[in-house]
């Protein structure tokens, strides 16, 4: 129950907040509203309230956009970071979910020693490797190879990690009465184990996908191709090209932005759960 | 069974980080140079007294320190407040939650791209700046302000990451509490100082541990806005590390560094864990204390 | 020649000094109930697992249709099994669950859909045949665990306490449900329950074990007669069956509180040869009230005050101190007394059990 005086102090806060979101969100806003004009006019709005605004709805209204989307190789560099991404979901699911199924319910020799070193693993910066798995690669002759990008990616200690601790609570019954209906093991992890953990598989999905599109150094070292870039350095070799106007640069950033705008509308809960449970569990 | 299971994982874990990680622990000793590595000795301690004499890894490291002495507070206080007041507003939670979630869903990439428009010296903030009086400010393009200025901007990123975090520990705090205290008529004040702070105490360790390993890691603001610029005032030790070892292919003096820099990240995680499992015990007992 | 042979099977788990199992010897024929009882932890269900391939058999063998079974698989041991907690597949529907296990056995999809059709017709889950575990009750689930584990037409059937997660009333229907299906489906079952009512009502045989120790192997009706011990006797029945601390003195039985028993000389010399004294055990049914019993045991008559009335109302128990113990008596409706009411009673000769007072074994007579 509020008094009404607090009441009247929730309401004032209420409008302080706006104000402060509308102050803390300008530069998304500018970057939205700018994106539809011609530099011309964002030069000439800069000094007015008219940045905020996006300009009036007429012919040239997604000049920015459709020059982008047409006359630069954006688009493959998006296809390019969806395949990239696929292919790491799948081959981090199989090969992290299959090590977490291991370690959460079979036994083998030393498992719960590599339990521990899994975890060890977890506190390792990547920056710390990524020299080596640089000259790996290029050792390999896998640079500009979708190969040479994926190899390294693959394993995810944090992941194993995840996936053991959810399988750890599936029930031993089920896998049982699936062997008196002729279910292999392998078969098993497929057809039950990853359909019973939806979630968790949802998370690392999720998780892997927002990994990759918002990677920068590692793509940045493996691809030099510009058929291969990823968007972030699609994003970058756009923008320093000279031919490139403030208002298309405003309009890339403004495209590279919505499919993980997508993906967190769709999969908000999972995300929020990750996001407080890093909170709770480690902190 | 189990080794089916786990062998592929093993095989990329030895690969890709047992092995690297030797590897980078053996060439921290060596002046491997990629570009002729027949010439490669091993140097034992010399790389790491190099580092260490090192202008520009020195320097790295003190843009580091003073890039976390400013974004810690700024982040983390920042997004401890906007939690409260979130948790608080009784109107708007869901927009407000959202609003302040947005920066973190664009990638450092698209931030820093956005960025180096906003500080331009003609740009919009200086526009807003000249509004209220204030002269045009040079920004990224001074050894001065750019290395707070991308503080500012990776507080402004990442900050309702750990406002959600803040949000969720809040909502973990027993309401009872509060009541209680209200029985005993404590001021809003009291309430936060002695109930909301200590019960989010272990989440502030968490919070502010994280944004200085975030710190520590910085590489794509620098590279993005200002090349390690003016007079590397932004350089970082991975941006270090990066240049050195892939670009000058000087893989022997980069792996010291990477050894180097591990070990301030490992040292500030091995903390946060120890802090953490305090936690869990307290935790523990919290839950224990409910359920009776 | 016996279809499932047990020879010494022992279980011990690697870490502990004692077996979970010992000497575990049983022969069970073709189409029979068997029902495996005991309290918690007696090894029940670890047997129940041995069999099923589940657990590892530490020593012994174990023979299924002749072939020793000890290394085969679960899968290729020709059993079928339904699980404590139902262990249905949790994002399949009920036709899928029940399929799943001939859909694995390639058997052709016409002849999966006529078995599924069978067995959801004979278990009446026809409604539910698309809804996933989680829309179901518990005792829904229950048939659907039946059924998965009937279309396979495999010779064995285990269940491993199928009932203890359901209420007390849809317990006693699918107790009986599951003695039709037995009957009608003739495969050989081993039934594992911490409940001796079930076991009773549903087995042919009943192999009653105690700390990983089979204590007695028998039919119903011979466990709860001629129990061989303390425990198996103080297992089988409800309420349970009294016990007095007795001795022998002159030729008579002499409770602790004084009270005494005229028996036959011939009875008391055997007793006197196991020591002085002894257990004596009798069920509630056979402590009696009517002036019938009154008149022929005469000289033996007690008396005790009511103290508790438990009302069911065909069969009802009342509660008295007698002979050092609480002692419970199971009369009929016409005999019912109140709390705080005078009774005489007297206790059948024949039907009373002896024990060693030391060994707990029954004392032949």
């Amino acid at each position: 129950m509020l008094t009404k005086k607090q009441k009247r102090i929730n309401i004032i806060l209420v409008i302080i907040m706006i104000v402060m979101s509308l102050f803390f969100l300008f530069p998304v806003i500018w970057m939205l509203a700018n994106s539809f004009k011609t530099d011309a006019a964002i030069t000439r709005d800069m000094n007015s309230l008219a940045a905020f605004i996006p300009p009036a709805l007429n012919g040239s209204f997604f000049d920015n956009y459709i020059t982008i989307l047409t006359n630069t190789s954006f688009l493959r560099y998006m296809a390019n970071t969806l395949l990239y991404a696929a292919v790491l979901i799948v081959l981090g699911i199989i090969v992290n979910g299959l090590a977490g199924y291991a370690l959460a319910k079979i036994n083998f020799p030393f498992k719960e020693r590599w339990l521990l070193i899994i975890m060890l693993l977890m506190i390792v910066p990547m920056e710390t490797i990524i020299t080596i798995h640089f000259l790996f690669i290029a050792k390999l002759g896998l640079l500009n190879n979708i190969i040479g990008y994926v190899l390294p990616m693959i394993v995810n200690p944090f992941n194993i990690f995840l996936f053991r601790q959810v399988f750890v609570s599936l029930p031993d019954d089920v896998y049982e009465a699936a062997q008196l209906d002729f279910c292999s093991p392998v078969k098993y992890f497929f057809t039950m184990v990853l359909p019973m953990s939806k979630s968790v598989v949802a998370t690392v999905s999720v998780f892997t996908f927002l990994n990759v599109w918002n990677d920068y150094l590692w793509p940045s070292l493996v691809f030099t191709s510009s058929d291969l870039l990823t968007a972030q350095i699609g994003l970058n070799a756009i923008t320093s090209n000279d031919n490139t106007t403030m208002g298309q640069t405003l309009a890339v950033i403004t495209l590279v932005t919505i499919p993980v705008i997508i993906i967190y509308a769709l999969f908000s809960k999972q995300i929020v759960e990750g996001v407080v449970s890093t909170g709770s569990k480690e902190g | 069974m189990g080794m089916a299971f786990f062998g592929p994982a093993l095989i990329l874990l030895t690969l890709f980080l047992f092995l690297s990680m030797i590897l980078t622990l053996v060439f921290s000793f060596t002046d491997f140079f990629a570009l002729n590595p027949s010439l490669t000795h091993f140097t034992w301690l010399d790389n790491y007294f190099q580092v260490f004499k090192d202008d520009d890894f020195r320097q790295a490291f003190a843009n580091t320190v003073k890039f976390v002495i400013i974004i810690v507070p700024l982040q983390g206080l920042g997004a401890l407040g906007l939690a409260i007041l979130i948790n608080k507003v009784t109107y708007c939670k869901a927009y407000f939650k959202v609003a302040f979630f947005i920066p973190v869903v664009m990638s450092l990439a698209v931030v820093s791209t956005l960025w180096v428009q906003i500080y331009s010296p003609e740009g919009i903030l200086n526009s807003i700046l000249a509004h209220i009086g204030i002269n045009a400010q040079p920004f990224i393009n001074s050894a001065d302000q750019a290395l707070p200025s991308i503080a500012i901007m990776s507080a402004w990123q990442g900050v309702g990451y750990q406002m959600l975090i803040f949000l969720g520990g809040l909502q973990q705090i027993n309401p009872a509490l509060y009541e209680a205290a209200e029985m005993d008529h404590a001021s809003s004040w009291q309430k936060f100082k002695d109930i909301t702070l200590p019960e989010l105490k272990p989440l502030c360790i968490f919070v502010l541990i994280t944004i200085t390993i975030g710190a520590f890691r910085m590489l794509v603001q620098p590279m993005v806005m200002t090349g390690g610029g003016p007079s590397h005032s932004t350089y970082t030790m991975v941006y270090d590390i990066y240049e050195t070892g892939t670009v000058n292919w000087e893989i022997g003096l980069a792996s010291t560094m990477a050894i180097v820099f591990a070990f301030f990240v490992m040292i500030l995680t091995v903390i946060q864990t120890i802090l953490t499992k305090d936690k869990e015990g307290k935790k523990h007992v919290n839950k224990k204390a409910k359920t009776n | 020649m016996s279809f499932i042979e047990l020879k010494k099977v022992c279980k011990q788990y690697p870490g502990t000094d004692k077996k979970a199992v010992t000497d575990f010897d049983l022969e069970i024929n073709e189409k029979e109930f068997i029902a495996f009882v005991g309290p918690s932890g007696c090894g029940k269900s670890t047997t129940l697992r041995m069999i099923a391939g589940f657990e590892e058999i530490t020593s012994g063998d174990l023979y299924i249709d002749g072939k020793r079974m000890n290394e085969v698989a679960p899968r290729d041991r020709g059993i079928s099994m339904v699980f404590q907690n139902y262990a249905l597949y949790p994002h399949m529907t009920v036709e899928k669950n029940i399929g799943y296990g001939l859909k694995n056995m390639k058997v052709p999809a016409d002849e999966i859909k006529k078995k599924v059709d069978w067995a959801i017709d004979i278990l009446g889950l026809e409604e539910y045949r698309n809804r996933k575990p989680k829309n179901l009750s518990g005792g829904q689930r229950q048939r659907v665990a039946l059924g998965r584990a009937i279309v396979k037409d495999q010779k064995v059937f285990l269940m491993d306490e199928p009932l203890s997660n359901l209420d007390a009333k849809l317990r006693v229907s699918m107790r009986n449900e599951i003695s039709k299906l037995h009957r009608s489906l003739g495969s050989t079952t081993i039934y594992v329950t911490h409940d001796q009512v079930e076991a009773m009502t549903m087995a042919d045989r009943i192999v009653i074990m105690k700390a990983g120790v089979v204590q007695q192997v028998g039919k119903p009706m011979e466990l709860y007669e001629k129990p061989v011990n303390k425990f198996v006797a103080g297992f089988i029945g409800s309420p349970q069956m009294n016990f007095y601390d007795v001795s022998i003195e002159d030729g008579q039985i002499v409770f602790s509180d004084g009270n005494r028993l005229t028996m036959k000389p011939e009875i008391t010399e055997k007793l006197k040869k196991h020591g002085k004294r002894m257990t004596l055990g009798i069920r509630g049914e056979d402590i009696k009230f009517d002036p019938q019993n009154l008149d022929i045991y005469k000289e033996n008559k007690m008396q005790a005050v009511v103290d508790n009335t438990e009302i069911m109302g065909n069969e009802n128990n009342l509660y008295f101190e007698f002979g050092g113990a609480v002692s419970i008596a199971r009369v009929s409706k016409y005999e019912l007394c109140k709390v705080g009411d005078k009774m005489e009673f007297v206790f059948v000769p024949h039907r009373m059990h002896f024990f060693d007072i030391d060994t707990e074994e029954a004392i032949e007579l």
